[in-house]
């Protein structure tokens, strides 16, 4: 079963935390510490796989990670996963949300939390692996943008034609914004 | 190519900016306040907000959690949003609640209600979004919720392919959390069936449930082996093409694959010679295919692959059965631990050490001991290199010990602080159990703590010399060798230890040769003493009185050491009494009493090694069980052995000389009056639990029962299960006999409370354990033995119980029991689970007695005394008159002759 996915970027702020177990909120932040703490120090072309912190359940769990660019995609897990079953699991989760926000960066994780959410939701279930098929589940993210757009269309067609009208320039503004250096994670060795 | 983002919020994207802005930590605090300032004035002024503003409020409060911030409102919001007919206020509002919500709030009622609308509407993606939240929850209330519903979408007919996916997951999760509360039924036995499925997203799920089923029981889901071997059997043949989205780079539903395998390693090999060939031939499939050439130079390819072929390798290692296939695992493990990548090693090592465990091939795995050492060598990963110290541990027997033991002693010199202390653990067992000579196992110990002195815990000093003391052969090269390594201008505590208590016990062994008379063993240990912990001086003193036995010559010069202010004035209340006791002794006692005294430790009773206990403390999953136990002896003495595992508390009663550090009860003390006992102590059994009479109660009537019971249960006491049971838990159990329903054990971690009713020869128990942590309880297992000839009186049947028990949470285990004769023992159950990693175990006799199935008759006052003017031989009437020590309560004496079943 897997216990915790968390993203967090190479300074450890957390980009993404979803627990499949109970923690309390503390506790959680805690937990995302020590994950970086054990993974950072780690080299790139070492095994991406360790045992897990004293937190989250010492030695019974493990920990298995990769990392793109800028972010560390963790899941923690128990003696039950394949670990190389979920090293697959992060690659399908990356390359879903690269097609999902075309090519993919740090920003749109952080401005975009709660898609990430139903991304990841399409993917990982009560901490299992619900689906690995990416086509079934850009399918089904497609489905729930269609019925966002309908039901935006129908109810906020005003509203949305004022904020259409204020955000004309909206993605050259992000991008206009003071913000450090990101580099796209798509595009990396796939 | 869908492009989820386009549509942002404005405010959001703002808000974040501001926040990345932020120059420091107050300023991101102020900015998060105001904010939260704001949405909660929103929330509660402006009843008009719209789906959108509600959804971007809700944004913003996500992302200032996931910064850390506690969020402490907006909940009634989130569940307000469920209700609506919105897609996106619903799904927003679903992520919030399955985010931000605890199992324990209060609103979790109202979030049930709107998830069981959700149930019943017949829109899908509303039932998915439902279904998400439970299963990411999965609390005890929405599994007693929910319990008739979830089932009934995973197996009826018309329900889709994504919710039955869903629901398969969600019922996982509910049975997790709380499996008594799902009502068993028809769906169960439909449920293998699933395995047929035509959607591929349906049998990967329907897999993983199956097999959390299964392991609770897996008799009445036996038939899901075979379909689980044709899906296989049909995905390995299968082209890459066949499958169409559910090939991954060329690999056929790897993941599926994988569920399938660990599937099967919940059975033996298949007893159908046809289903078994079946699976055999998949194995061969799966291992050939690692042969082929890749089809794809990504490196997606192979790992997709290869966690296909390391799950076969484990199956096969499971079954254990088929050398052929044994052999071939192996080599192909052996390839694996040269590949180039990282992960490929680190896995190749761990699967080799369970490898390593099977007679068959135990003698290949042997063959890479090499490959294995250099991995341990030159590795750049402590991952990777600390599954190489696993595997040479496995794979170490009486004919490479030297050698293995030899590497990793030179490896320990220069490996990483965090894996020293399993390393000496690991050097200082091997050393033991392979050891043909013991002189080689003294000097590896000794090596060891020259080595990592500071890893090298108490059990492995107390064992070397526990060992020494038990071994004639030895004593003489030990004393030779301690004194040898004494010598060197700095050694570590540890040494000085074993060096004052083997040279105290054995020091006349050496004394012949003037280098190492008895002056000069005492000059040398004295010269570390000033640099020792105040235990170590204690241990020390102890060596010297040894020696005013040993070598009366030199007497006077200890006696002047022991009188010095620095001992005798010492702050140090310990120091102080030996150093005064010690002296006394030896002036006022002829040579003859200090002889006796002072005598030579006798031998210690074998028993299981204290650093076994510790390395399976540290690790309970690297230990085989069993297959140490051959080597020691100490699966003679079981009362011993399992008073070693009952131990919640940290193993402070294992470790066999710890009272000698923190008491004057040393081992000087074996031959005076008061040490009588220290052998016992020494065996951790410092208090036997002997049966007090406690006056439990005011009722005068209750003492006789205890009188009473504590004779018929006086032989059980004397019995190997009352070493086993868990403190205070027989006084608990002794309650039990007047009464059906109580506490029957507490300690920190578990509650387990009893109810239990009888009719005739029939009874039935329920057990209630509750979990008092806040932290889940893993691996939760309960086993009821029947010690001695006990299952021929009494036939129990235990209904499941198990997986995990969530913090705070209580579970249920019905116990039923009919009596076909009597019976004067108790069955025992055993309680064990994982708390925060850590291996529990609890002993307990369930609350079964004898009288429980004493049925009052009916009957009027004539049949009565026919009945008991027939009683008239003189062995049917016995009589004892007790003095009440209280007045006698009606009420209370009523109540307990009812719990005695006499009433």
């Amino acid at each position: 079963m897997i216990k915790a996915i968390l993203v967090f970027n190479n300074h450890g702020k957390p980009r993404l935390s979803r627990f499949y177990q109970y923690y309390p909120e503390d506790m959680q932040q805690q937990i995302v510490r020590e994950t970086f703490h054990l993974v950072s120090k780690r080299d790139d072309n070492v095994c991406n796989f360790l045992e897990g912190g004293t937190l989250i359940g010492g030695s019974d769990f493990k920990i298995i990670y990769r990392h793109y660019a800028t972010l560390y995609f963790v899941f923690c897990v128990d003696s039950s996963e394949s670990e190389l079953g979920i090293l697959d699991l992060i690659q399908v989760f990356v390359e879903t949300l690269d097609k999902c926000f075309e090519n993919v960066c740090e920003l749109d994780l952080i401005f975009h939390v709660d898609k990430v959410h139903y991304i990841l939701a399409e993917l990982v279930m009560g901490g299992m692996v619900l689906e690995t098929n990416m086509t079934e589940i850009i399918t089904r993210i497609e489905e729930q943008n269609k019925l966002e757009k309908s039901e935006a269309g129908i109810a906020a067609a005003p509203a949305r034609a004022v904020s259409a009208l204020k955000e004309m320039n909206i993605p050259q503004k992000v991008k206009d914004m003071k913000l450090p250096d990101l580099p796209s994670i798509g595009n990396l060795k796939f | 190519m869908p492009t989820v983002k386009g549509d942002g919020m404005r405010g959001l994207a703002v808000f974040i900016s501001d926040i990345r802005n932020c120059k420091s930590k107050e300023a991101e605090i102020k900015r998060i306040n105001k904010e939260l300032a704001n949405i909660r004035s929103k929330f509660k002024g402006d009843k008009t907000l719209d789906g959108y503003q509600k959804k971007k409020y809700v944004c913003k409060l996500l992302f200032i959690f996931l910064l850390g911030h506690d969020i402490d409102f907006g909940h009634m919001e989130a569940v307000n949003l469920l209700s609506s007919n919105r897609y996106t206020e619903k799904q927003i509002g679903y992520l919030f609640i399955s985010v931000l919500i605890g199992a324990n709030n209060d609103l979790m009622k109202l979030v049930i209600q709107a998830i069981r609308n959700d149930l019943a509407g017949r829109n899908p993606i509303h039932i998915t979004l439902a279904l998400q939240c439970v299963a990411n929850i999965g609390s005890r209330e929405m599994a007693e919720g929910l319990s008739v519903d979830i089932p009934k979408l995973l197996v009826s007919g018309d329900t889709i392919d994504s919710v039955k996916q869903s629901a398969a997951l969600t019922l996982l999760r509910l049975l997790r959390s709380s499996p008594d509360s799902i009502p068993m039924g028809e769906w169960m036995s439909r449920i293998i069936h699933l395995l047929n499925d035509q959607h591929m997203g349906v049998v990967t799920a329907a897999a993983s449930l199956i097999e959390n089923l299964v392991k609770k029981n897996p008799e009445e889901y036996k038939g899901c082996v075979s379909l689980a071997v044709s899906r296989l059997s049909r995905i390995v043949t299968s082209s890459y093409t066949d499958l169409q989205d559910y090939t991954y780079y060329f690999v056929p539903a790897p993941w599926l694959s994988v569920k399938l395998l660990r599937l099967l390693q919940n059975y033996p090999p298949p007893e159908d010679p046809a289903v078994k060939t079946r699976l055999s031939e998949c194995l061969e499939t799966i291992l050939n295919k690692a042969q082929e050439p890749p089809k794809s130079k990504k490196v997606q390819h192979s790992n997709a692959k290869n966690a296909v072929l390391f799950e076969a390798i484990n199956l096969i290692i499971h079954m254990d059965s088929d050398p052929n296939l044994l052999v071939r695992a192996c080599n192909q493990l052996g390839q694996f631990l040269q590949h180039r990548e990282t992960n490929l090693r680190y896995l190749a090592l761990e699967s080799m050490c369970l490898l390593a465990t099977s007679e068959f091939s135990h003698e290949a795995v042997k063959k890479h001991q090499e490959t294995v050492i250099t991995a341990l060598k030159t590795e750049r990963d402590v991952s990777v290199r600390q599954r190489a110290v696993d595997l040479l541990y496995a794979m170490c027997d009486r004919t490479n010990a030297e050698e293995i033991v030899g590497e990793m002693l030179e490896y320990l010199e220069s490996a990483d602080y965090s894996i020293r202390e399993e390393m000496v653990l690991k050097v200082a067992i091997l050393a033991e159990k392979y050891a043909v000579d013991y002189t080689w196992y003294v000097d590896v110990i000794l090596n060891l703590i020259r080595i990592a002195g500071d890893y090298v815990s108490e059990e492995v000093w107390y064992r070397v010399i526990q060992i020494v003391i038990n071994r004639d052969d030895v004593q003489g090269y030990a004393a030779k060798t301690v004194f040898e390594a004494l010598q060197a201008p700095a050694c570590h505590e540890n040494m000085v230890k074993v060096g004052g208590y083997i040279l105290g016990e054995f020091g006349n062994l050496i004394a012949g040769d003037p280098r190492s008379g008895s002056a000069v063993q005492f000059q040398l240990l004295h010269s570390k003493y000033h640099l020792c912990s105040p235990a170590t001086r204690g241990l020390l003193l102890s060596a010297y009185i040894k020696f005013i036995n040993l070598f009366p010559e030199i007497k006077h010069i200890i006696q002047d050491v022991l009188r010095s202010d620095n001992n005798m004035r010492n702050a140090d209340v310990e120091l102080q009494q030996r150093s005064i006791e010690y002296l006394q002794l030896s002036s006022i006692t002829t040579a003859d009493v200090l002889a006796t005294v002072l005598e030579e430790m006798p031998p210690f009773p074998e028993r299981e090694s204290s650093i076994l206990a510790k390395l399976k403390k540290k690790k309970p999953s690297s230990v085989p069980e069993g297959s140490e136990q051959k080597e020691t002896t100490a699966s003679k003495i079981p009362a011993v052995q399992m008073s070693n595992n009952v131990d919640i508390a940290p193993p402070t009663s294992i470790n066999l000389m710890s009272q000698g550090e923190s008491s004057t009860d040393d081992f000087v003390d074996q031959g005076s009056p008061q040490g009588g006992s220290a052998s016992v102590d020494l065996l951790g059994l410092g208090s036997p639990t002997q049966p007090t009479a406690p006056s439990v109660g005011s009722g005068g009537l209750l003492d006789m029962f205890d009188t009473l019971t504590s004779h018929s249960s006086a032989p059980a006491t004397n019995g190997i299960d009352l070493g086993g049971l868990s403190g205070g838990a027989e006084e608990a159990f002794r309650k039990f006999i007047c009464k059906n329903n109580g506490v029957l054990f507490e300690n920190d971690l578990l509650q387990i409370g009893v109810k239990s009713e009888y009719r005739e020869d029939l009874g039935r128990l329920w057990v209630f354990y509750g979990n008092k942590t806040t932290f889940q309880l893993n691996a939760f297992l309960v086993d009821v033995s029947t010690p001695g000839n006990l299952s021929e009186s009494l036939s129990i049947q235990q209904k499941p119980v198990g997986g995990e028990v969530e913090a705070g949470a209580q579970v249920k285990q019905q116990f039923n029991m009919a009596c076909v004769q009597e019976f004067a023992e108790a069955p025992v159950m055993t309680i064990q689970f994982l708390y925060s990693g850590a291996q529990q175990k609890i002993s307990l006799k369930l609350p079964v007695v004898l009288n429980k199935y004493i049925t009052p008759a009916e009957m009027d006052a004539n049949t009565f005394f026919t009945r008991w003017k027939a009683l008239n031989s003189p062995s049917q009437e016995c009589q004892q008159i007790i003095k009440a020590t209280s007045p006698i309560d009606h009420e209370q004496v009523k109540a307990k002759a009812s719990g005695y079943c006499v009433l």
